[in-house]
């Protein structure tokens, strides 16, 4: 930092209300460590297990449609039905009340909105359900296609920004298995993520 | 004699402190740009939205919200920030703003009526904006619903309430240039899409340490935003490929899928970008981003 920088930043230090002090003592407070599923017990070790064969599945799945992996008809069936086995009630009743022990990460949310996690849950069951019976369906691309800010006038289109990608209104379980497994995929990648975003502490 | 000197030394004390007070307290004025004749595309503007990641924050997607009509809390180490309404509505959202105010909030930080934003709306990005993204952008959002209703006022720790402060904040840490003409595509991408606003650690007084950029930064609940520097993601296994197929589908190459902030990026922004976007802005990320002088790349 040069000369011209380093002057204004003093007087800055006194004018900003003593901002350094506080604000040191605060950033200290916020260091942050990475927590791994080590020491998981019980219901958490359950889930925490759940999840990353959710996760296998869903690499398996990614790797296909990507290319890094031959694309498999029967594997993508085999690994969506999986992911549909690990949704609805199988992963909620992995989430008693208030559980949250050392190491989970689920966020209380989860509790206060039990309704929509369960829904969630119930969406990624359905969403992987339909993507099993996409798996024979024509490849295409996993981008949505050059409707982004087609027709309808730019962001006013329900379709780009509308809940569905939040988690409801999306479409339909039929719609999902009719498609190309690229675009199903995607969808379902969006569920879970939409779920992380609101009951995961990011680590 | 002396007792004059003493006075008008006295005098000029105070001028000069108050010069610097009044220069300080006003922040510094982004170069004047020329857009009379620019014509804004909507639909280009669209597109730049997605790419400066305009509708995560003034979105409340969760909730269901309008478009651009006022985001979710925004959670930081300075306290919740919540995005306001950019709608076309002439008292609650930007109906009344003109094409320059717009520009000057874009890329000063400064609105309408003189005050400063929190660099929580990331200006110190936007001020790299080349004037004709400015003009499309502003096109993109007059062509929205208007919608009444405000977002909630934002609610910070002290000092960061003393809104005082951020005329000094501005002259640290805002360096109000267009982006140069020779920048790859995919830097002008990693600066609109405003990565370093949380991948690079902030010092105690909101800035970016320049030294880290891409650095990795906490978060408010404790955890790590992770660095995204080429080296740190290569040693946790990514590939460019990998980096741009999560900007798209939110699958990260282990298989998990992001939450958290990132979440809203993908699903606001980077999953409608080009695929020659997203692999120019995973490419710099790579190969890019530790050559480039971070005096004109981050602002210092």
């Amino acid at each position: 930092m040069t000369d011209h920088h380093r002057r204004p930043r003093l007087a800055a230090l006194g004018l900003w209300a003593g901002a350094g002090g506080a604000a040191a003592v605060l950033a200290a407070g916020l260091g942050g460590g990475a927590v791994a599923h080590v020491g998981a017990t019980g219901v958490v070790k359950e889930r925490m297990d759940l999840m990353m064969e959710i996760g296998d599945a869903t690499k398996a799945i990614a790797d296909m449609l990507r290319g890094t992996q031959p694309y498999d008809a029967e594997r993508m069936r085999a690994m969506a039905r999986r992911i549909e086995g690990h949704g609805g009630e199988a992963m909620t009743s992995l989430f008693p009340d208030g559980s949250l022990d050392h190491p989970s990460e689920a966020l209380p949310a989860i509790w206060t909105e039990w309704e929509r996690f369960e829904r969630l849950a119930d969406l990624m069951a359905d969403q992987a359900g339909a993507l099993a019976r996409a798996a024979d369906n024509p490849r295409g691309p996993m981008q949505r296609g050059g409707g982004m800010m087609g027709g309808s006038g730019i962001m006013s289109g329900s379709g780009m920004m509308g809940g569905g990608m939040m988690g409801g209104g999306g479409p339909s379980a039929e719609d999902l298995a009719a498609m190309p497994p690229d675009a199903a995929f995607r969808h379902l990648a969006q569920t879970c993520s939409a779920c992380h975003e609101a009951y995961r502490e990011e680590q | 004699m002396r007792r004059t000197g003493w006075i008008a030394a006295a005098v000029a004390l105070a001028i000069a402190a108050g010069g610097a007070g009044t220069w300080l307290i006003g922040g510094p004025t982004a170069p004047p740009r020329d857009l009379t004749d620019l014509t804004g595309d909507v639909n280009r503007g669209a597109y730049v939205a997605r790419l400066a990641g305009c509708i995560p924050c003034h979105t409340d997607s969760e909730a269901g919200g309008a478009v651009l009509a006022g985001g979710g809390p925004l959670k930081t180490e300075f306290g919740i920030f919540y995005g306001p309404n950019i709608t076309p509505h002439e008292t609650d959202g930007v109906g009344a703003w003109t094409l320059e105010q717009f520009a000057a909030a874009v890329t000063e930080g400064r609105a309408p009526d003189g005050s400063h934003y929190y660099p929580s709306f990331p200006y110190a990005f936007y001020t790299r904006l080349s004037d004709q993204d400015i003009v499309d952008l502003w096109a993109a959002v007059r062509s929205v619903p208007a919608v009444e209703g405000r977002a909630p006022p934002h609610d910070l720790a002290f000092p960061y309430t003393v809104r005082a402060g951020l005329g000094a904040w501005k002259r640290l840490y805002l360096d109000p240039e267009p982006a140069p003409a020779d920048w790859p595509r995919g830097r002008y991408l990693a600066e609109v899409a405003h990565c370093g606003a949380c991948h690079t650690p902030r010092t105690a007084l909101g800035g970016r340490d320049a030294d880290r950029r891409f650095a990795g930064a906490p978060t408010p609940g404790g955890g790590t935003i992770p660095a995204i520097t080429g080296a740190a993601l290569t040693e946790a296994g990514w590939t460019v490929e990998d980096l741009a197929y999560s900007l798209v589908s939110g699958v990260k190459p282990d298989g998990d899928v992001y939450g958290g902030a990132m979440a809203r990026v993908v699903q606001g922004g980077t999953q409608f970008w080009s695929a020659t976007d997203r692999d120019a802005l995973a490419v710099y990320l790579f190969e890019g981003a530790l050559g480039a002088p971070i005096t004109e790349g981050e602002t210092q």
